[in-house]
C-alpha cells in the first residue's frame, strides 16, 4: 500500500495567531492616562450593557457613530492549515453586517408592538470584561478589545448563552464622548445554539 | 456496497394521523420518537435530499460536510471534477473522517487509525496494512457512497435509494416554479460564501410545511417586519394584505406559494432595480415573473426550502423529534454586478437567518408549538389543515394543481406524501423482508 498524496503539514504560519492585544503588554509601565482611558472605556461598555439589558435600543443607538459598521461573521471549522478561512470574511454570510441605518431599521421593529420574538421580552444580562484599549494613531480614535457573555432567559425556561470577543474602533465625538464607530464581533459558536439573536452584542 | 441498515422496528401505519379528506392532522407526528425513527428510514433515506450548491466546488479537492437526515455526509469534487457524496464515517471504526465544515484537501485521513481516502472516496492507505488478511482489499473498504447524485440548475441533490426515480422526475412539475429563482440569469446562480447554521427546538416538519404552504402566517407573525419594510412605516396597505396569489401542490409533496399582486414584492431596492423585468418576462413568462418570482415561499419535499426574493435557500436538518438545525445559504444570480450581489446578501441576512427581522419570529412560533406538544392531552390534539379544502384546481395559468394563496393545500400535499412514504417499505427493507420469508418457509 502506498502512502497517499497529502498536503505537507504546514508550520504555523501565524495567520491564525491571535492578533496582539490592544492594551499594554505584560510588564509594560502603566500611566495614569492609560488608567483614565481604560476607566472611560469601561464606563462606556457598562452603560451600553445596561441600555441593552433594559431594551433601551434608541438610547443605545446614541452610542454609535453615523458611519458605524457592526459586523459578526460566521465561524467555521476549518483544517488547521486553512485557519485563515475560519472566520467569515467581508462579503460573506454573516450574523450581523450592519450600518447605523440598518440597526435603526431592526430596532423600529420592536416599537411596532408586534415583534413576537421579544414579546413578552427576554431577560438578558450583558457582561463585558477583558478590556484592553490603545490609541489608534488617529487623533481621538482608539481600538478597544473586550470579551462578552450575554445570558438570555426567555419565557419559562429558555436559556441561551452568547459568548465572544469584540474589537471596537472608538472615536470621540464633538463633545469629547467616546462613541463606537466600528464593532467586529467574534461569537464563539459554529452552529448558533439559539433559535435567534433578538438582542445586540 | 450494499446499504442495508439493520432490521428496523416494526413500522407504524400512520394513516390515522392524517385525514386528507377532512384536513385533520394528529400532532403526535411532531413529537413521537418512534415515528421520527421511521421518518429517517422511510422519508429521508429513500428521498432525494439537498446537499449543497455546485458553486461551493470550484476545483478538485474542494469539499463540504453536511447531513442527509441524521447521516453525516462528505461532499467532494474529485480529480475528475465530478461531485460525489459519501457517508462521512470511516469504514474501520466509524470515526467521522472529515471534521471541517468545508475546505480543500487531497485526501481525508481518519484521525483515529489513519485510514486514508482520496477525494473520490477510495481507500488509499491503511497503516500496518500487512497485518490484515490476504484477502483484504482496499477497493472493498472505500467510503460508503450515495446511490445517486445529480444536480438541478446548480443545486446538488443525492439519495441513498438506488431505486429512486431520476432527480428531474422526482422534482417533476416543481421545476417550473423553482426556475423562477434558478433560471432568472442565463449564467445561472451561485452562493455567497458561508452558511448560516442554527438550532431550533422544533420538529423539522413545522418549518418544511410552513415554507411549502403558509402565506397565512405572514401578516400576523411578521407584522412587525412588514411594518418596518412598508414605505409608510405603518404596515402594508390592505390591498397587499389581502393579496391575490396562488399556491402550488403536487403528488411528490412539493409546494410553493406566491402573491400575484404586482406590488407584493418585498425585495431589496438595489436588486429590484437590477432586474430588467421586460427581459425576465420574455425569458420566464409574465405568469412566472408576476407569480413565483414575487415574494414567494417553497419547499422541495422533504426538507429543502427557499425564498426567491430573499435569495435564501435552506435545509431543515432533523435532529430528533423535537429539534432541527437550519442551514441556510444566500443565493445570487451569477452575472449580477458585485454591488447587487452584496445588496442581496445584506437583504437576506437582515430579513432571514437567526437575526433576520422575519425569521426571529418564526423561531418563536416553532419552539412554542413544539413545547406545547409534550402534554398528554395537548400532544394528541387534532390540528386544523382545512383552509382551502377542496379548492385545488388547474387555474390555466400556473402548471399543475394550485389553490388560493391563503390555503393549506400544499401542507395537505406535503403530509399526503409523508403518509404514503411512511406507509411504504423503503428499498432497504425489501431484501430483509425476503430473507425473513425465506427463513419462515425453511
Amino acid at each position: 500500500m502506498t502512502a497517499p498524496e497529502t498536503e505537507p503539514s504546514a508550520e504555523p504560519s501565524g495567520e491564525y495567531a491571535a492578533e496582539p492585544l490592544a492594551g499594554p503588554s505584560a510588564g509594560a509601565a502603566v500611566s495614569v492616562e492609560d488608567m483614565l482611558l481604560h476607566f472611560e472605556v469601561r464606563q462606556l461598555y457598562t452603560l451600553e450593557a445596561n441600555l441593552l439589558d433594559e431594551h433601551r435600543y434608541a438610547d443605545w443607538l446614541e452610542l454609535l457613530t453615523d458611519d458605524l459598521h457592526y459586523w459578526a461573521p460566521v465561524r467555521t471549522n476549518r483544517l488547521r492549515r486553512q485557519q485563515s478561512l475560519a472566520n467569515g470574511g467581508p462579503g460573506e454570510v454573516a450574523i450581523f453586517d450592519e450600518t447605523k441605518a440598518s440597526l435603526q431599521w431592526r430596532i423600529r421593529r420592536f416599537d411596532s408592538g408586534m415583534a413576537w420574538a421579544e414579546d413578552p421580552p427576554s431577560r438578558t444580562r450583558h457582561l463585558v470584561t477583558n478590556i484592553a484599549v490603545r490609541p489608534d494613531g488617529n487623533d481621538g480614535e482608539y481600538v478597544a478589545e473586550s470579551a462578552f457573555l450575554c445570558y438570555r432567559n426567555r419565557l419559562e425556561r429558555e436559556v441561551d448563552l452568547y459568548a465572544g470577543g469584540r474589537t471596537d474602533l472608538l472615536r470621540r465625538d464633538e463633545r469629547g464622548r467616546l462613541r463606537i464607530a466600528r464593532r467586529h464581533i467574534l461569537l464563539e459558536q459554529n452552529v448558533l445554539l439559539a433559535k435567534n439573536i433578538s438582542t445586540f452584542l | 456496497m450494499s446499504l442495508l441498515p439493520r432490521d428496523p422496528a416494526p413500522a407504524a401505519d400512520v394513516s390515522e394521523y392524517f385525514d386528507l379528506d377532512r384536513g385533520l392532522l394528529d400532532r403526535e407526528i411532531f413529537s413521537d420518537n418512534g415515528l421520527y425513527r421511521q421518518e429517517l428510514r422511510r422519508v429521508f433515506a429513500p428521498s432525494w435530499l439537498f446537499l449543497a450548491h455546485e458553486s461551493q466546488f470550484r476545483k478538485p479537492g474542494d469539499f463540504f460536510t453536511t447531513y442527509m437526515g441524521e447521516d453525516p455526509v462528505l461532499v467532494t469534487m474529485g480529480k475528475d471534477r465530478r461531485i460525489r457524496a459519501f457517508l462521512n464515517v470511516c469504514r474501520h471504526r466509524g470515526m467521522r473522517v472529515c471534521r471541517a465544515d468545508a475546505g480543500s484537501a487531497k485526501a481525508f485521513t481518519c484521525s483515529y487509525h489513519g485510514w486514508a481516502y482520496d477525494t473520490s472516496g477510495n481507500l488509499v492507505n491503511v497503516p500496518n496494512g500487512d497485518d490484515y488478511p490476504d484477502d483484504f482489499a482496499n477497493r472493498d473498504w472505500g467510503l460508503a457512497e450515495v446511490a445517486q447524485l445529480d444536480t438541478y440548475k446548480g443545486l446538488v441533490f443525492a439519495t441513498w435509494n438506488p431505486e429512486a426515480p431520476p432527480l428531474a422526475e422526482a422534482l417533476g412539475g416543481m421545476t417550473w416554479y423553482m426556475d423562477a429563482m434558478l433560471d432568472r440569469d442565463p449564467e445561472g446562480t451561485e452562493v455567497v460564501g458561508g452558511v448560516h447554521k442554527w438550532v431550533l427546538e422544533g420538529n423539522w416538519k413545522l418549518a418544511a410545511e410552513q415554507f411549502a404552504s403558509d402565506w397565512y402566517h405572514v401578516n400576523i407573525s411578521h407584522a412587525s417586519a412588514l411594518m418596518v419594510m412598508s414605505p409608510t412605516g405603518k404596515g402594508p396597505k390592505q390591498e397587499i394584505v389581502q393579496t391575490p396569489g396562488r399556491q402550488y401542490t403536487d403528488a411528490n409533496g412539493h409546494g410553493a406559494g406566491f402573491p400575484t399582486h404586482p406590488k407584493s414584492r418585498f425585495d431589496d431596492r438595489i436588486v429590484h432595480r437590477h432586474y430588467d423585468y421586460d427581459q425576465l418576462r420574455e425569458r420566464l413568462g409574465k405568469e412566472r415573473v408576476e407569480g413565483p418570482m414575487t415574494t414567494g415561499h417553497a419547499t422541495v419535499f422533504p426538507n429543502f426550502s427557499y425564498l426567491p426574493v430573499n435569495g435564501s435557500i435552506r435545509v431543515w436538518h432533523p435532529k430528533g423529534p423535537d429539534r432541527m438545525e437550519v442551514w441556510a445559504w444566500t443565493l445570487v444570480d451569477k452575472s449580477m454586478p458585485d454591488e447587487v450581489k452584496n445588496a442581496q446578501r445584506l437583504y437576506n441576512l437582515r430579513t432571514f437567518g437567526p437575526t433576520g427581522i422575519f425569521e426571529q419570529d418564526d423561531g418563536e412560533n416553532w419552539s412554542e408549538v413544539q413545547a406545547t406538544a409534550h402534554g398528554f392531552v395537548s400532544g394528541g390534539l387534532t390540528l386544523n389543515y382545512q383552509m382551502g379544502l377542496g379548492m385545488e384546481t388547474e387555474d390555466g395559468v400556473h402548471p399543475g394543481t394550485t389553490s388560493r394563496l391563503y390555503s393549506d393545500g400544499a401542507a395537505r400535499g406535503f403530509y399526503t406524501r409523508w403518509r404514503d412514504l411512511m406507509n411504504t417499505p423503503a428499498w432497504h427493507e425489501k431484501p430483509r423482508a425476503e430473507q425473513r420469508s425465506t427463513q419462515e418457509r425453511s
